[in-house]
């Protein structure tokens, strides 16, 4: 009884007491705080890495696409694939499929006079198909949410696209005519002959008004003015035409023989995932046209797959895929997470580390807490002496400082976690404050796409920081616990 | 009752061991009012504190009713300071923490859990108040240390070392630190728990005047006992006995 008396009572009565208080607070509330932005930086990326995959992703390096085969030897369509794919062991697991051409690819368009050209990743999909999967309609701009989203242009758009169409033709009227070189009056045997335009543009595909979804900022530039405001200003609207260069193959006795292909879009719709990766690089095309294009009618090189259950079937699912697409042929079969596998772990062992480091933060408050102690016990040798006289045990006279290093921590974790949440739930506001007051912004919304910081507090974190902390409280108590039990009463009586 | 015989104590001082009690032989009667005198260094309180096992001697031995008590191990050692045991310092030695009621008090919460206190709580309240009121501290219980005189606070360790009705009380030097009139007072309170209770006394002193309030007196020099005798009643404590 007398431990617990007594630790109440140092705790209400010892001053010292409050700086190891405040130490285990500030540590704790570090630690929460740190952690529920981690874990809400961590959720984000997450959920934007997944963003735009779908629950499995099965895609080949060949340029030519799958080819997989029926028991004739002849090759498959992706349509019958997909009926291959549902009719195998993980079909009753697939809520839909959708086969889809990824390829590399330059996207080309004229901004004010000039003509620019940005690397992209080319997706080529049946939009609708796509948006059964997940991952696609929720980050369009104009057809944000739409469950049968299309790339077909809006009335703006056409007339944007026809007031272009407009502004090309006068300035082609203003240029001065070709003047066509003379001709050689010997022509030399070896000259490369003039090329043939008619003969050029045969294979080429005639320009068509077909619809493009590029990335949010492939079509935007962002820049800060100098009042410091981030300001967005459309290169691409919706009706401009931009012309997409990649590389098509055509089935020749050698296999396929690659030869560059471009085609011309019009932009129906912009994709903005906030993840700048995504945004700055994916264009979606429709799929037949990418095909057409690619002279690879009856092909694709991926199918994403949304499962019933993602959790539970997705090892079942993806070992039943493996069957179908045989790895030997360079076919890959993953789930998102292992398709981001190295990201995915990067956040991880980053946060572990954080943490690591952050704990060190409380096991400085443990040394004070040690230092205080051992102040404390010193200052408390006559009291132990007399507690000894009365009958008091070495281990009660150590409960009672073990006792105290307990509550120290316990109280301490309690204001802490109380001052954690309190900042994690108001750190926007507080983070204006700071932008306000220093006059530098603490956290760059136009460098991390997030509107606001993002926190996400786990309960088992919470606990794992409130355990850690009484833990090393309580530990860092002992050794001034033990010295104070093993302190001799006759001595500690007589102790000035 | 309590008997030492052949104590031998020493402390090491560096590397010089400097004896304290040297083959001291005494027996406390039980219901008696010992005092034992002598000059600083003769060892006093060192025989008080084995006595009371709050030391272990270096050799001889301690014995109650006839049992060895200085070779028992931590646990019961600690339990006979707790119950049958009573101390009374001469720098009164409440915790400052703590108010008179809770420093009196103390002796019960060191000797029962948790559990056990709260079903006995009021009970050990009821025994404290008891004796507060008894050494005439009564109005007293919530102030702190700090905020009592010197009687006050020798009084409320009175309380204190009576709480679990021990039965030896070891005084050392009570009224050292306490002026004459206060003292005699603390004198006259031990005498009255003496006579009425039939507490053992074995009482620590330099002040041959107080000595004339006990029954039997022992002198110590150099450690060992020199005197023991009845004491001589001085004219200037008279009044004292008269009042006892």
């Amino acid at each position: 009884m007398y431990k617990l008396l007594l630790c109440v009572r140092y705790l209400q009565t010892r001053y010292l007491a409050f700086i190891c208080i405040v130490s285990v607070m500030l540590g704790v509330a570090t630690l929460i705080v740190v952690n529920a932005v981690m874990s809400g930086f961590s959720t984000k990326l997450k959920d934007r890495l997944h963003g735009v995959l779908s629950d499995i992703i099965i895609d080949t390096d060949r340029m030519d696409g799958f080819d997989i085969t029926d028991t004739s030897g002849k090759s498959l369509t992706p349509d019958q694939i997909i009926q291959k794919i549902k009719d195998s062991p993980a079909g009753p697991k697939i809520e839909a499929i959708t086969p889809t051409i990824e390829v590399f690819a330059i996207l080309q368009f004229n901004f004010r006079g000039q003509m620019l050209t940005k690397p992209v990743r080319l997706i080529g999909i049946d939009p609708e198909g796509r948006a059964s999967v997940g991952g696609f309609s929720e980050y369009l701009v104009r057809q944000h949410g739409d469950p049968k989203p299309s790339f077909e242009l809006t009335p703006e758009a056409l007339k944007q696209h026809e007031h272009n169409r407009l502004q090309r033709e006068r300035l082609s009227a203003l240029e001065v005519p070709n003047v066509p070189m003379p001709k050689g009056i010997v022509s030399d045997p070896n000259a490369i002959p003039e090329p043939d335009e008619n003969t050029m543009k045969k294979d080429m595909p005639v320009a068509k008004l077909h619809g493009i979804i590029p990335g949010f900022t492939l079509a935007h530039f962002r820049y800060r003015t100098a009042d410091g405001v981030v300001v967005e200003e459309a290169a691409l609207k919706p009706g401009d035409d931009v012309t997409i260069f990649t590389v098509g193959g055509l089935p020749g006795a050698e296999g396929a023989r690659m030869r560059p292909v471009y085609g011309t879009f019009l932009v129906t719709d912009y994709l903005k995932t906030e993840m700048s990766e995504y945004d700055q690089s994916f264009v979606y095309v429709p799929l037949d046209q990418l095909q057409q294009l690619r002279t690879m009618e009856g092909r694709c090189t991926a199918f994403q797959i949304k499962l019933k259950n993602y959790e539970a079937d997705k090892l079942v699912v993806a070992d039943a895929l493996r069957e179908i697409f045989d790895p030997r042929s360079g076919a890959r079969v993953a789930t998102w997470e292992e398709h981001q596998g190295s990201l995915l772990t990067a956040i991880e062992v980053e946060k572990s580390i954080l943490n690591i480091l952050l704990f060190m933060i409380v096991g400085v408050a443990g040394f004070s807490i040690l230092a205080i102690f051992t102040m404390i016990v010193s200052e408390k040798y006559r009291d132990i002496g007399i507690m000894k006289s009365l009958g008091a045990s070495n281990f009660g006279v150590m409960s009672i400082f073990v006792g105290y290093g307990f509550l120290l921590g316990t109280v301490g974790c309690c204001l802490g976690t109380a001052m954690g949440l309190w900042i994690t739930d108001n750190i926007n506001e507080i983070e204006m404050f700071l932008t306000k007051v220093s006059g530098k912004q603490v956290f760059p919304r136009d460098v991390y796409y997030f509107k606001e910081i993002p926190t996400n507090i786990e309960i088992s974190s919470l606990i794992y920081v409130n355990i850690g902390a009484i833990a090393i409280a309580t530990v860092f108590g002992l050794l001034p616990a033990w010295r104070a039990s093993r302190l001799h009463p006759v001595r500690a009586l007589r102790f000035e | 009752m309590l008997t030492a015989e052949n104590l031998q104590k020493a402390y090491r001082r560096q590397a010089v061991q400097v004896p304290v009690i040297n083959g001291l032989d005494l027996e406390v009667k039980t219901g008696e009012f010992l005092s034992i005198v002598g000059a600083s260094g003769s060892g006093k309180s060192t025989l008080l504190h084995l006595l009371g096992t709050l030391d272990a001697p270096d050799s001889g031995r301690i014995l109650l009713d006839g049992k060895r008590i200085d070779n028992l191990p931590n646990c019961e050692r600690d339990a006979l300071r707790n119950r049958t045991f009573g101390y009374i310092f001469q720098f009164y030695h409440l915790l400052p923490e703590l108010t008179t009621l809770d420093n009196v008090l103390m002796p019960a919460y060191i000797g029962h859990s948790v559990t056990g206190w709260w079903k006995t709580r009021s009970k050990w309240r009821a025994r404290a108040m008891e004796l507060l009121t008894r050494v005439g501290m009564g109005h007293r219980i919530t102030h702190r240390p700090g905020q009592l005189s010197g009687g006050e606070l020798q009084r409320a360790a009175v309380a204190r070392a009576l709480l679990m009705s021990p039965r030896v009380l070891l005084a050392d030097e009570p009224t050292g630190n306490l002026d004459t009139a206060t003292g005699d007072e603390i004198v006259r309170l031990l005498r009255e728990l003496n006579r009425d209770d039939g507490v053992t006394i074995v009482m620590v002193t330099h002040n041959l005047d107080i000595v004339t309030a006990t029954d039997r007196v022992v002198r110590m020099v150099g450690g060992v006992v020199t005197e023991d005798t009845m004491p001589k009643q001085s004219s200037f404590h008279a009044p004292l006995l008269a009042a006892v």
